[in-house]
């Protein structure tokens, strides 16, 4: 116990649990709203969740970069941490069955959930690295990784989705993430002294369980989204899209030429003079 | 009160008359290095009977149910009327006073006899008693005190606002008893053992920093919001705010809030907590930006 004291992580415990805390919401809690809400626009469709995720993935290149710097890296510290402190405590529910002792419980068990439902969802559908040897080799058809294809993105999140034990699995994950968020939004007002009394802990209490119900509602309303698709019709739109695509972006290289053409035509006489 | 106390009053409702006899479990440990074992006892019911007098009787008869003779019990008490703390155990599994644990109320929960534990947190001295030196030491830790200790008479202080009185005031009232970190998830026990050929305060020193190294408790950090709300108090906040953000300070807390439901003298800890919660989280910026 001693020999710890004067470690880094000793010295620094109180930063190291705010940053936890702050993790949990921004960006890690934030960018799950969003991942969410884009998610269930397959509601809407295969049009409109293309759409949205288009918009992402126009990103381009920066892609990797923005998800790792504010998606994979605060997640894993907050993670990483996580399960620090899960092994610093011990459960009593048996002997104090409260409520919020409870709760404290849920927290460490949807934490675990949570750990290894990202794990294998982001391994599903994205992969977990992008590099040419890794998607080759580890992350492809046969081992059920790096499924959701950007361009194919409703038909791809269906067929990966198809399976109901896949969709039991999505339904769990999904519910412990939300109710990890919507709890751990209520123990953040109180580890940062937002509510303090009793009485305002009690109705930030409803807030975040009408906030959790109401993202619980979007989260499963996604993987229904997903359920919903005709994989052929959605193909279809998608196939179609990318030809239009490809025309367009034939036609502009095209036009380009041509611009280019004649700008280079002035100059040519130039120098001949 | 209006409240549904977890202890007193015998219940209003009539239930079967109350048994002439009943069974006491008791969990023994001979010495801090010994192991604990179970003992059975059967006590005579008498009127008005609280878990101290029912101590007392097993003192007296030195023996068991099955008519073995042994020596009394061990266990503490001062006041007898909840308010030194010094009696906290388990009883029937829960942390509570045995002053105020009344033996008919206990019957009617649990009619199959009263079950009692020495705290779990604590280091076992003998049978009931455990040292409960950690909570103290995080008092110190947090200077939980007013330095006015001098010379010359420093002269009257501050006043206090009647609303910092009201605050201050159920926070006042705290005794000291340990149900708050016995029956917290994030307090869990240490408890050392003297290394062959270590010296007295050789041992105490390292007890002291594995102490200082774990979770200092709810009870400090209400503690440190009392005198941080004093007039006089709060020209040391800062340093007792830096206790709360050393190692195993305010941080360690889950919001389990398991502290609050069991504090027998409903101190409001989980709002002490809160606010230590905004005042470490100002005082470290603060700090950072030498403001
Ligand atoms: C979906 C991803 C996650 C989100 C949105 C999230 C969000 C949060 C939030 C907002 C808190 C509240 C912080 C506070 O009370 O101050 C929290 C607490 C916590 N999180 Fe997460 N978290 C996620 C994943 C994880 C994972 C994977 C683990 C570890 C396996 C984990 C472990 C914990 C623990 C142990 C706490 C309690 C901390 C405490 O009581 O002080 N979380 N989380
Ligand atoms: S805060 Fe309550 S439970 Fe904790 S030591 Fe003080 S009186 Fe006991
Ligand atoms: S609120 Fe904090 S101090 Fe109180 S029981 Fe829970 S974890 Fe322990
Ligand atoms: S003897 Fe003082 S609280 Fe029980």
């Amino acid at each position: 116990m001693e020999a710890q004291s004067g470690s880094f992580f000793a010295r620094n415990e109180f930063l190291i649990r705010r940053l936890h805390s702050l993790t949990g919401l921004v960006p890690v809690g934030a960018f799950m709203c969003v991942h969410l809400i884009t998610n269930s626009s397959t509601l809407g469709g295969a049009e409109m969740f293309q759409k949205n995720v288009d918009l992402i993935h126009s990103l381009g290149p920066a892609l990797p970069a923005v998800e790792w710097a504010f998606i994979f890296l605060p997640l894993i510290f907050h993670a990483v941490v996580g399960v620090w402190i899960i092994r610093s405590g011990e459960s009593n529910y048996f002997t104090y069955n409260y409520v919020s002792n409870f709760r404290w419980w849920m927290q460490r068990v949807t934490a675990w959930i949570a750990l290894f439902f990202i794990l294998y969802h982001v391994f599903h559908m994205h992969g977990w690295f992008h590099t040419e040897w890794w998607l080759k080799n580890v992350a492809n058809e046969n081992t059920g990784g790096h499924l959701f294809k950007p361009e194919h993105a409703t038909s791809s999140a269906a067929i990966a989705l198809a399976s109901p034990f896949k969709k039991l699995l999505y339904v769990v994950g999904v519910t412990a993430c939300v109710f990890h968020l919507a709890n751990g939004l209520w123990t953040l007002g109180i580890t940062w002294g937002i509510w303090t009394s009793p009485a305002a802990q009690r109705r930030a209490n409803y807030l975040c369980a009408a906030f959790g119900v109401g993202l619980l509602a979007v989260g499963l309303g996604s993987i229904v989204g997903v359920s919903k698709t005709n994989v052929a019709e959605a193909e279809a739109f998608e196939n179609a899209q990318l030809e239009t695509k490809a025309a367009a972006a034939k036609r502009a290289a095209e036009l380009l030429k041509k611009e280019s053409a004649k700008a280079v035509t002035p100059t040519a006489t130039a120098t001949k003079k | 009160m209006i409240q549904a106390a977890s202890h007193d009053a015998p219940s209003s409702h009539d239930h079967a008359p109350p048994p002439a006899t009943f069974t006491v479990r008791v969990l023994r440990q001979d010495a801090p290095d010994q192991p604990s074992y179970w003992e059975k006892h059967t006590i005579v019911r008498e009127n008005d009977m609280n878990v101290i007098s029912v101590l007392q009787r097993m003192a007296a008869q030195a023996e068991t149910a099955d008519g073995n003779p042994v020596t009394p019990v061990a266990w503490d008490c001062n006041c007898l009327e909840e308010v030194c703390g010094a009696c906290t155990m388990l009883i029937n599994g829960r942390t509570r006073q045995a002053c105020s644990a009344l033996v008919d109320k206990l019957l009617v929960d649990n009619p199959e006899g009263i079950e009692l534990r020495p705290m779990s947190k604590f280091p076992v001295l003998r049978d009931l008693m455990v040292s409960r030196a950690r909570l103290f030491r995080a008092l110190q830790k947090a200077k939980a005190w007013i330095p006015v200790d001098g010379y010359y008479d420093l002269g009257s202080g501050p006043k206090q606002s009647p609303a910092d009185q009201e605050v201050a005031y159920p926070l006042s009232e705290c005794m000291s008893c340990g149900c708050c970190l016995e029956a917290c998830p994030q307090y869990t026990k240490i408890e050392l053992t003297k290394r062959d050929g270590e010296t007295d305060a050789e041992f105490k020193a390292r007890e002291t920093s594995a102490y200082d190294g774990a979770f200092i408790g709810a009870h400090a950090i209400s503690q440190v919001m009392l005198f941080n709300t004093h007039p006089t108090g709060k020209m040391n906040a800062g340093e007792r705010l830096d206790a709360l953000t050393a190692e195993g300070g305010i941080q360690v807390c889950g919001n389990a809030q398991n502290c609050v439901a069991v504090c027998p003298k409903h101190i409001p800890l989980t709002t002490s907590i809160a606010r230590a919660g905004r005042a470490t989280t100002l005082h470290s910026l603060k700090k950072f930006f030498d403001l």
